[in-house]
């Protein structure tokens, strides 16, 4: 399974509920206001780490940059459209909204 | 008597158009020449941020887009001190100069307007 995450951590709860849920492993992407996870320096890094702990975690590189996000916390991987394409064609998506 | 009108930003740009449409909203609300206090708490600091680059989505940079409300008289920005820090930011990260104010104060800003439009 491929989560996907849109929404931002700190007004919603979706990542913190997906962690809950996601097997070991499978793989999350941030995309949309979601990439607000991926913020290094945010209080909500302790969810991001928590994410990176147990799967690979990918955030849309576009969305990064419209959001000025800049410093991304490491260990996830910025993913550009193609990337994004390439995960959709090797897992089942689950739009974790 | 004008009437003092809140525009309360609490989402982050470009995910809904929250953030957008309360742009527009000022911009036309100020030429009407009210008095009009800017607020961004929660995810709405984000709204304010330098360096945002959404060319890729098609879009415009909504951060870049405050400054040029003085035009229509709109320069009174008060951000929120807490949702600043817990996002790792400052109000230099922001693009215009915005008052810092704790939980306290931006209390009573919203209860001096007569009107608060959130977004």
């Amino acid at each position: 399974m491929l989560y996907t995450v849109n929404a931002s951590p700190t007004s919603s709860r979706s990542l913190e509920s997906l962690l809950r849920v996601a097997a070991k492993g499978d793989p999350i992407l941030l995309l949309e206001d979601g990439v607000h996870a991926a913020r290094a320096g945010a209080a909500t890094e302790k969810l991001a780490a928590a994410a990176l702990a147990a799967h690979p975690v990918y955030a849309l590189g576009p969305d990064l940059k419209a959001r000025a996000i800049e410093r991304v916390i490491e260990g996830i991987r910025v993913i550009g459209y193609d990337g994004f394409v390439e995960l959709v064609e090797q897992h089942t998506v689950v739009p974790w909204v | 008597m004008s009437a003092r009108v809140a525009f309360l930003m609490r989402h982050s740009p470009y995910g809904t158009v929250y953030p957008a449409e309360g742009f527009r909203a000022m911009m036309g609300t100020g030429v009407f020449e009210m008095d009009i206090v800017v607020v961004f708490v929660d995810d709405g600091v984000y709204a304010a941020l330098k360096g945002q680059k959404p060319e890729e989505l098609d879009m415009k940079p909504l951060g870049d887009g405050f400054p040029s409300l003085a035009d229509v008289g709109v320069k009174e920005f008060y951000v929120h001190g807490e949702s600043l820090a817990e996002r790792g930011l400052s109000a230099g990260d922001l693009t215009v100069d915005a008052a810092v104010v704790d939980s306290a104060r931006l209390a009573e800003v919203l209860a001096g307007c007569s009107a608060v439009l959130p977004f």
